[in-house]
């Protein structure tokens, strides 16, 4: 559940906020510190969680600075512009802006970008965009214009869309909006224009956005009250052509159109909004988190004194301008599955393990891309710090074992993941393992031969990844390819290791565990520990075997003398005690299937799996899951002995689903015939058992309620006591 | 072993007051607790936490504060803006002192246990010196805006921390002056709750002070800057504890069988009801004669009673408040009921700690909280004083419990710590003394024809105390050679009554809040090896079976928790059951918190 948390103010100093509000909030280098620029003369670096500033800088009186300071993650060095040309960089021991680098530029700049894993970008007013790098070689290099006469830059962000940068800024020209998209690696520039609907009056107040793999989510807050979405493909069809986009209703009236005050827009994450503004025309002004996935608020809080209209979200934290300070308020989303919620989550053996928070969201790069940033060492840190040379960081252990999975052996490989694993404390870890295990997928994929079996499992063994759902991420190739090598020992891992299997992976999983061959099987080593050693006391129960099958469960099959099939039955007692008492499968792939048995699923999505396993396999399968059956009716719990065995509910649960998935298939086959009649007689057994269960519960209820009134006696009571 | 007929009452409708303030004795090892109706009773730990005196309680008299200060001396402040010190030898209050501050709302001893200081409403904190026999007020401390709810010393006794409402001071107790002034935030998650109270305050060697406070917030100070070093957010839950009394609030007269039930402020007779059949072990007779609720009788005036007794013929009542004492004359035939007040009771019969009839209701003892032992002859309407017996010179130790024979000829009387004292009532002279024990006596009663005198102690030990030869009994002396058995040691309440069978002379009925048991001195003790209590009837064993294990104890533990049991006749027994369910039901709801959900 999403949830705002207490605010508190950032109030040290008095922030001259004009009429518009504040310039910007931004984050810096480090995670705690957030830029503001107030629309005057200065920029503060604040601490959050202090709540106090560590420094203020100010421009000269008469100057003014125009577009907010950022952070350049790069070198961490400070960026503002002033007086729209003017670009002043500085950094921490810095104390007076007027000594500090200073560069002026040929055109007026609207904004300077900055996010981390990347350099900044400068955005000009004309719709031109530079890096500040090749910027900062010649300043006075001539800028074009992009944009037409007219058209004005309302809106814009700056994104790492799978490791290359992305830029999109709207502009507005007589009540019409284009959007631009920009690849920065590549130079295309896309323009769309932006299509109202039928509502041709309304006015964009507030933009925000967020990214997946194919598509810009932009969401815009119109004058209606209205929150629309409009999806901008990253990478454009036909990027000549000018594009038409049609937005679509995401929420509607989550605030009053025609209040005073600006309203604000943000996106917090992939299912959540934060929009600023007031629910009514009347009503103060309020914060509130919508789920745009199931149109829900989720949470708000009044902010009485009124905002600027502005709002900024970075990390946890959300910033705006309340009365005359600025307000942080802290921003939470449990992560609630609704896998969880409906029980089917698979629960760990050992709590604390995997926790859901160790999961790499592979969507964003954290910092640590494959071979994007580091080629672009900032130029200009060298020139400022040529005597610095000697401080130079090494190249971090990470990048090393990047570098070593794209060429070196497999068993060279093998020792620089162990010497990294053995590290482990570097705060990029999750990134790397997951840049790690894409690597070496690419390179299996590039090259057949290249099978890196043991690295892959000390991989997955590190608990940090995870399948994410419809193949979205890199991790299902991993599946994809112990399935295509017939790993099963791998395979066995991940059913053990990952909670969000696909069932169509946990099918294909299956298939080949049924499939395998016994030699085959023997050459791997399969984790055992689910399995009970079912052969050692198969020998000496025989006579033992032969009493629970009369007395399975109460039940006795001899009695039920009128089934034909019985008869036939009773024909070979021998091979009937043979086939319950001897396991089905050899050991290995028993523990492969208790695997299966173990991993979560859901009957709707699994059942057509299960439909494309042939007909053997599923007898097969079935025996196996009977004999399991078997083995938890001996004991009085009904349990099946192990360190991590099967469940009785999880085996019956598999037995309904193979049944229910192949019964016309089942129903044809000579071979399956005895056990159908086998599991024929174990359902009727039960019905019987539990008929008279609830005959005998009645009783209970009756003997139950004499107690209840025997204990009753109320306040007063003559009783015969005698003591012995 | 033996079969009764059991009246099993659960009428008695008592409810334990609240507890108000604690003060623990480190020294001593006992507990003082004030109750909300003003009663005060001390605990002693080490004795199986015995509940070992008892200060009744008056209407008019909020305890807020407990405190001991050197010496073992307890003080207690209230909100009638007393201090006041109690005789915890007399068992009363030995002088009460207006602190002129308006209600006191707090008090603290100094760490040296010469000082004492309180906190009162109108802001003021004054100090005063504790002398031998008094306590002398010395000096006001600088006078805050509100009340003073907590107080705390500073172990070196040179500062103290005052909590007060939304802020705490630090005093120089030297000087007198504020040294400090801290404000405590009233916000409480997120609610802005109109006053912060700083319920309790503690302060460190180190000069930490910790305070607590109705926002639910545990917060460290430092008290030299004066600073907030930091904040704990807790949950507030209220705390209720259940004790019942272990004092004997129940009386039974055997021949008319009626009970008398001591309330705070009323006492209420019942009549028990009758049947006519017969069972087996276990059943539940049909009633012929349901229970009737024959008196209310309400005492007027702010004092709580202290004690009360119904003679055995059920024709006198009396009870006792700190002041006064109070005797009915009852008549009760078919049905008509009329209760009559015996006038003009004497000075010197103010106030009783303990009150006993004779079996043959013609005396009346009466334990003073002066110490002295009065017998009284009643006949007719009238009384007549009969004697006195005198504290023995240089003790002013209260009797708190009294046994007398069925002969009439012997009188036991116990205090807190003395041994028992035997008097003999024919001759109105001491007859002798039963050496003194460690621990406090629970319980005891003087047998029929031979005159032994059974005693039960808190740490759960049995005597049995011949008054004519004046030595322990044969049958006393082996179970001390022998020992109890260790699971009857181990029991942690204390035996609240023993009463004995007329006809069988080897049994000895005792009981406490757990379990019923009859000691048949005639079978062989159990050693620890043996089952002490078996609550299976014994089946299909055979005699030789039987013999073998039989032994002296015979537990029931079927009424609990057990106020009262007594034998009625030879085959009827009473027992008063207090079930908790009915007390908790009667209890405020606790303060819930949801942390789940919305």
């Amino acid at each position: 559940m999403a949830a705002l948390e207490e605010e508190f103010t950032l109030s040290s100093v008095v922030l001259s906020a004009g009429p518009e509000g504040l310039l910007g909030v931004e984050q810096s280098d480090k995670t705690d510190q957030f830029l503001v620029t107030d629309s005057g003369r200065t920029v503060i670096l604040y601490k959050v969680s202090d709540q106090k500033p560590l420094g203020s800088w100010s421009v000269k009186q008469g100057q003014i600075i125009t577009c907010p300071a950022v952070c350049n993650f790069q070198t961490g060095e400070y960026v503002v512009v002033h007086d729209n040309k003017v670009l002043r960089i500085w950094n921490n021991e810095d104390v007076n802006l007027d000594k500090v680098f200073k560069a002026t530029l040929s055109a007026e700049v609207y904004r300077i970008l900055s996010v981390q894993g990347t350099e900044p970008l400068v955005l000009f007013k004309e719709g031109a965009v530079r890096g500040l790098e090749a910027l900062l070689a010649d300043p006075q290099q001539k800028i074009e214009t992009v944009i037409s006469d007219e058209e004005v830059i309302k809106w814009t962000k700056f994104f790492v869309v799978f490791r290359h940068p992305v830029l999109i800024f709207i502009t507005e020209k007589h009540g019409n909006y284009f959007a631009y998209v920009q690849m920065f690696n590549s130079r295309i520039l896309t323009k769309y224009t932006l299509l109202l609907g039928q509502d041709e009056n309304s006015v964009i107040k507030s933009f925000t956005a967020s990214v997946d793999r194919k598509f810009i989510s932009l969401m815009s807050l119109s004058s209606d009250g209205c929150i629309y979405e409009t999806l901008i493909p990253i990478r454009p069809a036909d990027p000549e052509k000018n594009q038409s986009l049609v937005k679509s209703l995401l929420l509607k009236a989550v605030v009053s159109g025609n209040a005073r005050n600006g309203v604000a827009l943000t996106a917090l994450d992939q299912d959540h909004v934060a929009v600023l503004g007031s629910p009514l025309a009347a009503s103060k002004e309020c914060l509130s988190v919508w789920n745009i996935k199931f149109q829900t608020l989720q949470t708000s809080k009044e902010l009485p004194q009124g905002t600027s209209g502005q709002l900024w979200y970075y990390g946890e934290h959300l910033f705006m301008l309340h009365g005359k300070s600025l307000t942080v308020i802290p921003y939470k989303c449990e992560v609630s599955s609704l896998a969880g919620a409906l029980g089917k989550l698979k629960h760990s053996q050992d709590p604390g393990t995997h926790v859901v928070s160790h999961f790499v969201n592979w969507e964003t790069p954290q910092g640590c891309g494959l071979g994007f940033q580091n080629s672009e060492q900032s130029r200009r840190i060298l020139r400022r710090r040529k005597i610095e040379v000697s401080l130079q960081p090494e190249v971090p252990p990470s990048k090393q074992l990047l570098s070593t999975i794209m060429k070196d052996s497999e068993k060279h490989i093998e020792v620089e993941v162990r010497k990294f694993l053995a590290l482990k404390q570097t705060p990029d870890f999750h990134t790397v393992i997951g840049d790690t295990v894409t690597g070496l997928l690419e390179r299996c994929k590039a090259e057949p031969s290249f099978y890196p079996r043991n690295c892959l499992m000390q991989l997955i063994q590190t608990h940090v990844l995870s399948y994410r759902f419809f193949c979205l991420s890199l991790c299902p190739d991993l599946m994809e390819i112990a399935l295509k090598k017939k790993d099963v020992q791998l395979l066995q891992l991940c059913l053990q290791q990952f909670p969000d299997i696909p069932e169509s992976v946990t099918c294909a999983c299956l298939k080949i565990f049924l499939s395998i061959g016994d030699d085959s099987l023997q050459e791997t080593d399969v984790n055992m520990e689910s399995v009970f050693d079912y052969s050692i006391n198969s020998v000496h129960d025989e006579k033992m075997e032969e009493q629970t099958e009369i007395l399975q469960n109460g039940f006795n099959p001899e009695e039920d003398k009128c089934n034909n099939c019985d008869q036939e039955l009773n024909k070979k007692p021998q091979d009937e005690t043979k086939e319950s008492t001897s396991c089905p499968v050899v050991q290995k792939r028993a523990a492969l299937l208790n695997a299966i048995l173990h991993s979560a699923y859901s009957e709707t999505f699994l059942l057509p799996h299960l439909k494309d396993i042939p007909a053997q396999h599923i007898t097969l399968f079935l025996k196996y899951l009977y004999f399991l059956y078997l083995k938890c009716s001996e004991n009085a719990t009904m349990t099946l002995p192990g360190i991590h065995p099967p469940t009785l509910n999880q085996i019956m649960d598999w037995i309904c689903l193979l049944l229910d998935a192949n019964f016309t298939v089942v129903v044809m086959m000579p071979e399956a015939k005895r056990l159908l009649i086998n599991l024929y007689k174990l359902v009727k057994s039960q019905i019987s058992v539990y008929s008279e269960l609830n005959k005998i519960e009645v009783s209970f209820r009756e003997l139950q309620k004499l107690n209840q009134e025997k204990n009753n006696r109320g306040l007063y009571s003559i009783e015969v006591l005698e003591l012995f | 072993m033996g079969e009764f007929k059991v009246h099993r009452v659960r009428f008695f409708n008592y409810v334990p007051s609240g507890i108000r303030c604690v003060a623990y004795n480190n020294q001593s090892n006992r507990l003082a607790v004030s109750r909300t109706d003003g009663t005060v009773e001390i605990y002693n730990l080490s004795a199986n936490y015995f509940q070992e005196k008892f200060f009744p309680g008056h209407e008019s008299r909020a305890t807020e504060a407990l405190c001991w200060a050197e010496g073992q001396r307890l003080f207690s402040a209230g909100l009638n803006g007393e201090i006041m010190e109690y005789d915890l030898q007399a068992l009363n209050i030995k002088y009460a002192m207006d602190a002129f501050g308006g209600p006191i709302w707090s008090m603290a001893a100094s760490p040296s246990g010469s000082q004492l200081l309180v906190g009162c409403e109108d802001g003021s904190v004054k100090l005063f010196q504790i002398t031998p026999d008094k306590i002398q007020f010395e000096r006001n401390f600088d006078r805050q805006k509100s009340r003073i709810l907590s107080l705390s010393w500073h172990p070196s006794g040179t500062h103290i921390a005052a909590g007060s409402i939304d802020y705490i001071s630090v005093f120089d107790v030297k000087s007198g002056s504020a040294v400090h002034k801290m404000i405590v935030d009233r916000q409480y998650m997120g609610v802005s709750k109109r006053k912060c109270i700083v319920w309790g305050v503690a302060f460190l060697s180190d000069g930490t002070i910790i305070s607590v406070d109705s926002a639910g917030k545990v917060q460290f100070w430092d008290s030299a800057t004066g600073t907030l070093v930091k904040s704990h957010l807790i949950a507030n839950a209220d705390v209720q504890s259940i004790a019942v009394a272990d004092r004997c609030l129940i009386s039974c007269s055997k021949k008319r069988q009626l009970l008398l039930f001591q309330f705070a402020h009323h006492l209420e007779l019942w009549r028990l009801g009758s049947t006519v059949a017969t069972g087996k072990n276990g059943d539940t007779l049909p009633l012929s004669k349901n229970a009737d609720h024959l008196l209310h009788l309400k005492t007027k005036g702010p004092e709580n009673i202290i004690c009360s007794c119904i003679s055995p013929c059920g024709s006198w009542i009396a009870y006792s408040t700190v002041s006064r004492f109070f005797l009915y004359r009852l008549n009760y035939e078919h049905d008509n009921i009329s209760l009559k007040r015996v006038s003009k009771m004497p000075a010197f019969l103010r106030s009783a700690l303990q009150i006993l009839f004779s079996e043959d209701s013609t005396k009346l003892f009466v334990a003073s909280n002066q110490g002295a032992l009065h017998i009284v002859q009643l006949s007719g309407g009238s009384f007549k004083h009969l004697h006195a017996f005198q504290p023995q010179s240089g003790t002013v130790e209260a009797m708190c419990l009294l046994a007398v024979s069925p002969d009439g000829n012997w009188l036991a009387a116990s205090g807190t710590s003395a041994g028992v004292h035997v008097y003999n009532v024919k001759q109105l002279k001491l007859h002798c003394t039963v050496p003194a024990y460690n621990f406090p006596v629970t319980a005891m009663a003087i047998a029929p024809n031979t005159n032994n005198l059974v005693i039960a102690h808190s740490d759960q030990q049995v005597f049995e105390y011949s008054i004519p030869d004046k030595q322990y009994t044969d049958w006393s002396r082996t179970v001390q050679k022998q020992g109890f058995h260790h699971l009857w040691l181990q029991r942690d309440t204390p035996i609240t009554h023993i009463s004995f069978h007329p006809k069988r002379p080897m049994h000895i009925l005792l009981h406490d809040a757990y379990m019923f048991c009859i000691i048949d001195k005639s079978l062989p003790l159990p050693n620890d090896k043996t089952l002490l209590y078996n609550p299976f009837p014994p089946t299909n064993e055979s005699d030789v079976i039987r013999r073998r294990t039989a032994h002296a104890f015979k537990i029931s533990k079927i009424y609990k928790p057990l106020l009262f049991m007594d034998l009625l006749d030879e085959r009827t027994l009473v027992a008063v059951e207090r079930p908790l369910d009915d007390i908790i039901a009667q209890l405020p709801p606790p303060i819930k918190k949801k942390k789940f959900g919305t």
